[in-house]
């Protein structure tokens, strides 16, 4: 039949009738604005406008300024501190969901739980910190009802430490999430077998569990990283204008109409990123793992 | 064993992280039904109240507190999400659809697609911002660059759906509709589209919540008029009332309603695939 002849040559142009709009539209409006990042970073800013006069000047006042090159190590700095957090606070839950129980039911539910609160608004999330942290907040009534404390700790709002704990909470989920998943893919049998042969269960965590998570893990510290590099909401919202993030300077730099400014802020955010997601998937080939 | 130790100590830590991710929660839920106007986003509670809640539907008298800005923000947050969501479902769809051949440059077809949900907001905001302004010449909107913006973000959520689904998609019954000489198109839409049809649902739930909640890329790309995350993010610099509170009361219970929707229109279609095999069973 003809049909079965054409069929081969119809079937890729069809393909790529299914394809275009999809690269089309990602090629203009994702590649093209992040290039336009990295050409825009060398014009020459006036007051309020941004000439195409290539020039250095922007990329010396950044390296020039005390405050922007601060900026990029409060970022390296919660970026670290958040990783840290995210990770250990976020293993032992995955440990419990992805392997201790052995009920389905009770494993997805476990992770509905976790997954509800990202219904609500991501700024109302962030929001809700304030009358937790606040000097009448919950936290300071609560320890001074308990008599712990005699005096309001006035350190837990307006600072750094409010702006990892709030990081913290909104981006534990993504890390739990992968982890459980590698987790709970572990053959029960290669435990049962490590015990028959007497392996002690922080031995069998050492030498299996951990290693066969590991690709999880390190899925969950490249969806944080990048959410958290990116960041500018949760500092404005909790540390009072206090802890800067390259994205404040994008944001502020923008607002004032210094394109040049915020796109040299931005080719420094686009290279971190892209070190730090190489970094990563260094420590694990992820498509021989997954 | 030591896990028979460790399971139940476990357990009260993970009972404990969800008091973690929940906590603020409760407090923002319980500090809405503040007093008003004086009562501040602060404990104590002065006296019970649903003020704040009537201050936002505008059912109060006028006070020093200005209302939210929410009427307009919301419908345009909403109009944004819907066209969000068609068309990172279609572009998904398509995408995926072609995905189940292979073929030359796949690799880097999926790489940039992906590329979409993997670079933050501030960075998609910021050059589209600048190729609006700067190079077109054109003014930003919400249902122009905004728009795009969210549709880059949301696409690789909806291709990724798509193509978990697609891959356990049995395709003999497709050839089966081929080769009684249906065409390709009509197959499409009578065998392969029905049974895809939960995965699209997914699809299109992802992309509305995740551009009705998007922040960062509109904060760049919107211009003047502001949609519902802006509006709240507005509140951030001046003093914050009970009222955002009350606010993210309700916009919680209203995505609990979406979600209710969603899984209605899934178990109905779910029910109704489970109908039409049992009738090919009988037939």
């Amino acid at each position: 039949m003809s049909a079965a002849e054409t069929a081969p040559r119809t079937t890729r142009s069809n393909t790529w009738w299914l394809i275009a709009p999809g690269v089309i539209w990602m090629l203009l409006f994702l590649v093209a604005p992040i290039l336009l990042i990295v050409y825009v970073s060398f014009w020459t800013q006036t007051t309020f406008k941004i000439e195409p006069t290539l020039t250095l000047t922007s990329w010396k006042n950044f390296f020039g300024s005390d405050t922007y090159i601060s900026s990029l190590f409060t970022t390296l700095r919660i970026w670290m501190i958040v990783l840290v957090t995210t990770f250990t606070i976020g293993y032992p839950t995955a440990l419990f969901v992805g392997l201790f129980v052995r009920n389905k039911t009770l494993s997805t539910v476990l992770l509905v739980i976790c997954v509800i609160p990202f219904w609500t608004s991501f700024l109302i999330r962030v929001l809700a910190w304030r009358p937790m942290l606040g000097k009448e907040g919950a936290i300071n009534i609560l320890l001074q009802k308990a008599g712990i404390i005699s005096q309001p700790i006035e350190a837990l709002l307006f600072t750094e430490l409010s702006v990892i704990i709030g990081m913290t909470q909104i981006y534990v989920v993504f890390m739990v999430g992968p982890i459980a998943f590698m987790l709970g893919r572990i053959d029960p049998n290669i435990i049962e077998a490590a015990r028959d042969l007497g392996a002690g269960f922080w031995r069998i965590f050492a030498k299996i569990i951990f290693p066969l998570s590991l690709p999880g893990v390190v899925v969950g510290a490249i969806f944080v990283s990048v959410m958290v590099l990116g960041e500018f909401a949760t500092s404005a919202a909790l540390s009072g204008r206090k802890v800067n993030l390259l994205g404040n300077i994008i944001v502020t730099q923008v607002g004032s109409l210094k394109w040049a400014l915020a796109s040299v802020t931005g080719v420094i955010l686009t290279i971190v990123m892209g070190l730090v997601i190489a970094g990563f998937l260094r420590i694990v080939d992820l498509k021989r793992e997954l | 064993m030591e896990s028979r130790v460790l399971k139940p100590i476990l357990a009260v830590y993970v009972v404990l992280f969800i008091l973690f991710l929940y906590g603020p929660f409760f407090i923002l839920g319980i500090l809405s039904f503040q007093q008003g106007p004086e009562g501040g986003p602060q404990f104590p509670i002065i006296e019970w109240s649903t003020y704040w809640y009537r201050h936002i539907f505008g059912l109060v008298p006028p006070s020093r507190i200005a209302p939210l800005p929410l009427g307009q923000s919301l419908f345009r947050s909403l109009t944004l999400a819907f066209m969000t969501m068609v068309t990172s479902t279609v572009l998904g769809v398509m995408s995926a659809q072609a995905f189940r051949k292979k073929f030359k440059g796949s690799g880097f077809v999926f790489y940039l697609i992906v590329l979409g949900m993997m670079v933050p907001g501030v960075l998609t905001g910021l050059g589209t911002s600048l190729l609006a302004n700067n190079f077109i010449g054109i003014e930003r909107h919400w249902w122009s660059t905004a728009f795009v913006t969210h549709v880059v973000y949301t696409f690789p959520f909806a291709f990724l759906v798509m193509l978990a689904i697609l891959n356990r998609f049995d395709g003999s019954v497709e050839e089966a509709s081929w080769s009684l000489g249906v065409s390709p198109w009509r197959t499409f839409r009578k065998v392969t589209f029905p049974l895809i049809f939960p995965g699209v649902l997914s699809a299109m739930l992802f992309a509305f919540t995740l551009s009705y909640d998007e922040f960062s890329r509109t904060l760049f790309a919107s211009g003047r008029d502001q949609t519902l995350p802006l509006a709240i993010y507005g509140t951030f610099s001046v003093e914050i009332h009970p009222n955002v509170f009350a606010f993210g009361v309700l916009t919680t219970v209203f995505s609990f309603a979406l979600l209710s929707v969603y899984a209605i229109l899934m178990s109905l279609s779910v029910r109704r695939a489970r109908k039409i095999a049992m009738q090919e069973d009988i037939t």
